[in-house]
């Protein structure tokens, strides 16, 4: 298995590539809290378990609908958003783990949403496994991705 | 001579992402129905004939893979070809996938090029409309 650090380059490079190929949305790293709006979860199983979520600001919410669908603001609707953000999930669960070990088969749960507003900080550990927490902002707008897997038996 | 294409995504965005660059590929479309899972894509397949199958793997009810099964299954259904169009892009999903009649493979995130160069070739028609001969996506292949 590779290392930490590995493992968190591996996942920024995923995130990267599904904002800017699907989304059209160049990330900056930044080192803080994320004052977010809305969460899109997804699990996977497989040689590894773990969750990946995305929290969310509206304002990148709405800047990657706008981007990847081609629509104006006012046309942008919150069951779009839904979507969107539940299939940016997905596609970073999926590009993390095959870029992690494309040999491996991982399964993917169906995404779910939550319109739910809270603080993301970076710092937040976890007490029985692994956690990677990375905050990015693109055009005055933050967002942040949270990848964690329980201790094994949890 | 056109073609009339069913894409299978739970993602009303990503089905419309994918439709929107079959349309600017030049991809002579006649209709392009949408399923939100391979149940959907089965009921449309009772009273509609597609030409070629764009396909998520990862959706509720029927998944992508319990679709090519289904399809296998029907005489009538089991020649039409099936692009995988998915994040689950391991080199054994790959070939899973393959195994049960997938005839092309994409992963997600994906370049417009790339829907359209499987989709051409799959399909058996150059950009100009003649008819390839090899209709096997075999870049894929190569993991």
């Amino acid at each position: 298995m590779v290392n930490t650090q590995k493992i968190q380059e591996i996942l920024m490079n995923s995130i990267f590539e599904v904002f800017e190929k699907m989304f059209f949305v160049f990330l900056e790293p930044v080192d803080e809290d994320v004052k977010y709006d809305l969460i899109s979860t997804i699990n996977f199983m497989g040689p590894i378990n773990g969750e990946v979520k995305i929290f969310f600001t509206m304002g990148i919410a709405e800047t990657m609908v706008q981007n990847m669908l081609s629509l104006n603001r006012k046309d942008v609707t919150e069951k779009i958003i839904e979507d969107c953000a539940k299939e940016a999930v997905n596609m970073i669960s999926g590009n993390f783990l095959q870029k992690l070990d494309s040999s491996k088969v991982f399964d993917l749960s169906i995404p779910t949403y939550a319109k739910k507003a809270g603080v993301f900080t970076s710092q937040v550990q976890n007490q029985s496994g692994a956690i990677w927490n990375l905050s990015f902002e693109s055009e005055g707008n933050l967002m942040a991705v949270s990848v964690s897997i329980p201790a094994e038996g949890q | 001579m056109s073609f009339n294409v069913l894409i299978v995504d739970d993602s009303i965005s990503m089905r419309a992402v994918i439709k929107k660059i079959v349309t600017i590929s030049g991809f002579q479309m006649d209709s392009c129905l949408e399923a939100g899972n391979g149940r959907e894509a089965m009921e449309l397949l009772a009273t509609n004939w597609v030409d070629v199958i764009i396909s998520d793997i990862n959706m509720p009810e029927v998944n992508g893979l319990e679709l090519l099964d289904q399809l296998k299954k029907n005489d009538t259904l089991k020649e039409i070809p099936v692009i995988m169009i998915t994040t689950e892009g391991s080199s054994e999903r790959m070939e899973e996938a393959f195994g049960r009649g997938a005839k092309g493979f994409i992963k997600k995130p994906f370049l417009p090029e790339e829907i359209k160069k499987v989709l051409y070739q799959v399909i058996g028609v150059g950009e100009n409309g003649e008819y390839a001969e090899d209709t096997r996506n075999t870049d894929e292949l190569d993991f």
